[in-house]
């Protein structure tokens, strides 16, 4: 079987200002048929390599360094190139120094305006920060970060109850990794959850590619604590970390009995202020009728006096 | 003496307002707990939006059976027993052990209690004002976006804390207050008015065989039944029994047919703007807190436009023309959401979540006032319930359609326009609709009052089933009906 290539170049516009983004043309290269290195990073047959290109631009000497993060999940040929703008191709003595840690880089690749390096990853060891040192008058570094895919957990814990079921997902953004691990924490120590031993307490499945349930049955307090989900790349491992909280159900309880109470509570309160107010009216209104009856009574004799006074004046 | 217009009135909107707010905030409101439960039960995202969907559609759906509950036992227990059956589907969802068990206990069972919160609540507001009705219709229908603004930060806070059985479990507590709200619906002259309204009936049966003939004469909407006359009368206890319950003879009223074909229209483009607000901000690069921001804004505008409408729709130039009022505000929002494409950036957005929630606002509060104003205080307890399921269909195909025409396109301006059309649709045709029908109403009431001035008609029951009969098929501006109604009142306590 043919190993396949592809081919990605990736262009980064730096802190500087947007007229100085540049962009690279496609660029397809063969393959370096260097067998023996490929088949220890691959477990198939069939052997997929990439080749990544990555620039950066450097803004000039007077800006910070630059820093880029690229992600990485299988064996790579990568290209980190350093470009220095037009504006200072005027500089004649320019020494560039590429290197990872303290360890120096020799093969660089100049053109024009660029310098890069060519570098096989192929493992963790591999992986870490690579630097461009451009001296001039003054410095200007550019720093490449080589990392392994990560996990993202849950910041929040998840809440569950004894002797419900809890479901813990992980998912990879991207990447698809090798193989999925979980393990629960006791103390200090990370043990690996095996669901095929604990049957009936977890359950593993890997939902698709890029994402793993971990399902946790019978819950217990003891199931309380800190979970990862380590995925497991070609080039090392990457981990995700979640939270269980394991509640009783007294601690629900008890905000909903107390609501409930004050529901109960404020019914009562309504239906008896509601018995007093119309016992208040029934008294209001035998009252008025009473003073009603007075008054029509005080009116006839009234009207009597009344009538004999006009009587009297006409 | 007619509806006390304040005192214990302003008690009963208060209840109103906590019973309305539950009912149109709730179902928002659970959204925030769909995604865990979609982790939990393995589902896919749709098959979780069902419980909202079901929820709703029962909400509304049950209308009319809570309209015929609420004429049966009038609104304080029906609201009582709705909050106790939504207390108790939500505790019964906390127990759910399947997805399926989920669209039963928080579907249908809270759905339903959530529909007998919402209409009686609506209804008696009716019954307890008339002159100030549209700030009491306001500031009861100021509770949605309250409501919701409290239960969305409460239903994280309970999630964080108790995870969703928990928050379940207390929410059903915390609809149990429905009930509070309920027990301060004090009955009111509704014993009374069905007391008269049922010995009204009663007259009619006797007269009936000897007035049948001149009263189909007389009341001109009705059509001219070829029915011989004992036919009728057993058609009509039928009927009558039925409309006892749950009144279909509305749908021979004008007025109504005009607000329900404007508003079945309306539903269609009026909540989809809302449920793709957020995810349009997100999709024109404006980041998740800035587009949930846009919501809390649309809620507070709306918050302060409801109560303010009231106190516009209630003022004297605009009470007698509300149905104008009410079809401009529907056609401003239509607008709205056409220039919403135009809108470019946050701030643009910002702008248009501010009209939105004035608009939202203004359509929200006058939707059961203009309904009232057209079919009166008596009828309006059948009108809200087969309102609001025939507003049912629509309000479940919004959203969809909406969605469809975003998958399609790909573009999120195709679904406002198509919003702002149906809105601004449905306000033109209600603006020219009520026009007629007011012109309608005026002539009507210029015959009616020839008539009365005639000196040849004798004051026999003949007349006074008459007035009766015109009453219920034709209701005037609100304030006639009640008058007229009095007065036929009087005269019957003088003929018997």
């Amino acid at each position: 079987s043919e190993p396949m290539i592809t081919t990605q170049t990736v262009n980064w516009q730096t802190q500087g200002s947007p007229s100085d983004h540049l962009m690279l043309g496609h660029n397809v290269s063969t393959l370096d048929p260097m067998s023996q290195e490929f088949k220890q990073a691959t477990k198939d047959s069939v052997s997929n390599v990439t080749f990544v290109e990555y620039e950066v631009l450097l803004p000039g000497f007077s800006g910070a360094s630059v820093e880029k993060n690229i992600t990485l999940d299988s064996a790579t040929r990568i290209e980190l190139s350093c470009r220095l703008d037009n504006k200072y191709s005027h500089l004649k003595s320019l020494q560039v120094i590429w290197k990872r840690g303290n360890e120096i880089i020799r093969h660089i690749n100049k053109t024009e305006n660029s310098w890069s390096i060519q570098l096989r990853i192929l493992d963790n060891s591999n992986l870490g920060s690579y630097s461009c040192t451009l001296k001039g008058e003054e410095e200007i570094s550019a720093m490449f970060h080589l990392q392994v895919p990560t996990i993202e957990g849950k910041e929040k814990p998840i809440v569950s109850y004894e002797g419900d079921t809890a479901v813990m997902i992980c998912k990879s953004f991207g990447y698809t990794p090798i193989a999925w691990t979980w393990y629960m924490t006791n103390g200090s120590e990370q043990i690996a959850i095996n669901d095929s031993l604990l049957a009936d307490k977890y359950a593993i499945n890997k939902v698709s590619a890029n994402v793993t349930h971990l399902k946790i049955l019978k819950l217990t307090k003891e199931d309380d604590g800190v979970y990862w989900c380590e995925a497991a790349f070609e080039l090392g491992k990457s981990k995700g970390k979640l939270m269980l909280k394991v509640l009783s159900f007294m601690v629900p309880l008890k905000p909903f009995l107390a609501i409930v109470a004050e529901a109960v509570i404020l019914v009562t309160i309504v239906f008896l202020y509601e018995l007093y107010s119309k016992k208040k009216e029934k008294h209001a209104e035998d009252e008025k009728e009473f003073d009603q009856v007075e008054q029509l009574k005080s009116e006839e004799s009234n009207g009597l006096e009344n009538s004999s006074t006009r009587h009297r004046k006409i | 003496p007619g509806p006390p217009d304040g005192g214990w009135g302003w008690v009963v909107v208060f209840g109103a307002f906590i019973s309305i707010g539950f009912a149109y905030a709730f179902p928002k409101g659970l959204a925030i707990f769909f995604k865990e439960i979609q982790d939990f039960f393995g589902t896919s995202y749709s098959e979780i939006a069902w419980v909202s969907s079901i929820m709703l559609a029962t909400t509304y759906g049950a209308g009319p059976i809570s309209s015929i509950l609420v004429n049966r036992y009038g609104s304080r227990p029906v609201v009582m027993f709705g909050g106790l059956l939504c207390g108790v589907g939500m505790v019964s969802a906390a127990f759910c052990t399947s997805i399926l068990q989920l669209y039963i206990c928080v579907g249908f069972v809270t759905g339903f209690g959530l529909a007998l919160n919402l209409q009686p609540s609506v209804i008696i507001i009716g019954k307890y004002f008339l002159k100030r009705r549209p700030i009491a219709n306001g500031l009861a229908m100021a509770g949605s976006p309250v409501m919701l603004c409290t239960l969305a930060p409460l239903n994280q806070f309970l999630f964080d804390n108790f995870g969703w059985r928990g928050s379940f479990l207390i929410l059903g507590a915390i609809l149990l207050n429905c009930c509070v709200a309920g027990a301060l619906f004090r009955p009111i002259g509704a014993a009374t008015a069905s007391g008269k309204t049922q010995a009204i009936e009663e007259g009619q049966a006797t007269l009936k065989e000897e007035v049948t003939k001149d009263a189909m004469e007389m009341s001109s909407p009705m059509n001219v039944p070829t029915e011989t006359k004992t036919e009728e009368e057993e058609g009509k206890d039928c009927c009558e029994k039925i409309n006892q319950y749950l009144d279909f003879s509305l749908f021979k009223h004008r007025g109504f047919l005009i607000y329900l074909i404007g508003n079945v229209l309306m539903f269609l483009g009026f909540f989809a703007p809302i449920v793709f607000l957020a995810p349009y901000a997100k999709h024109i690069g404006i980041d998740e807190y800035s587009a949930a921001f846009l919501l809390s804004i649309l809620a507070i505008v709306d918050m302060i436009a409801r109560p303010t409408t009231g106190i516009i729709a209630n003022s004297k130039w605009v009470r007698p023309r509300i149905q104008y009022f009410f079809s401009f505000s529907i056609a401003f929002n239509g607008t709205c959401h056409l220039l919403c494409p135009l809108a470019s950036g946050y701030t643009g957005l910002v702008v248009y979540s501010v009209f939105f929630g004035l608009a939202f606002g203004m359509v929200c509060a006058m939707l059961f006032e203009t309904l009232m104003d057209l079919v009166g205080a008596a009828r309006f307890t059948s009108a809200v319930g087969l309102v609001t399921i025939a507003e049912c269909c629509t309000i479940l195909l919004g959203p969809p359609i909406g969605g469809t025409l975003i998958d399609t396109f790909g573009d999120y301006k195709y679904m406002f326009i198509k919003c702002g059309a149906v809105m601004v649709l449905a306000g033109t045709f209600l603006f020219i609709m009520n026009y007629y029908n007011y012109r309608m109403l005026a002539k009507e009431e210029k015959e009616r009052k020839a008539k009365e001035e005639d000196p040849k008609s004798v004051r026999t029951e003949n007349e006074v089933r008459n007035n009766w009969n015109k009453e219920t098929t034709q209701d005037g501006p609100e304030l006639e009906p009640l008058r007229e109604e009095q007065e036929g009142l009087k005269k019957e306590a003088n003929g018997t």
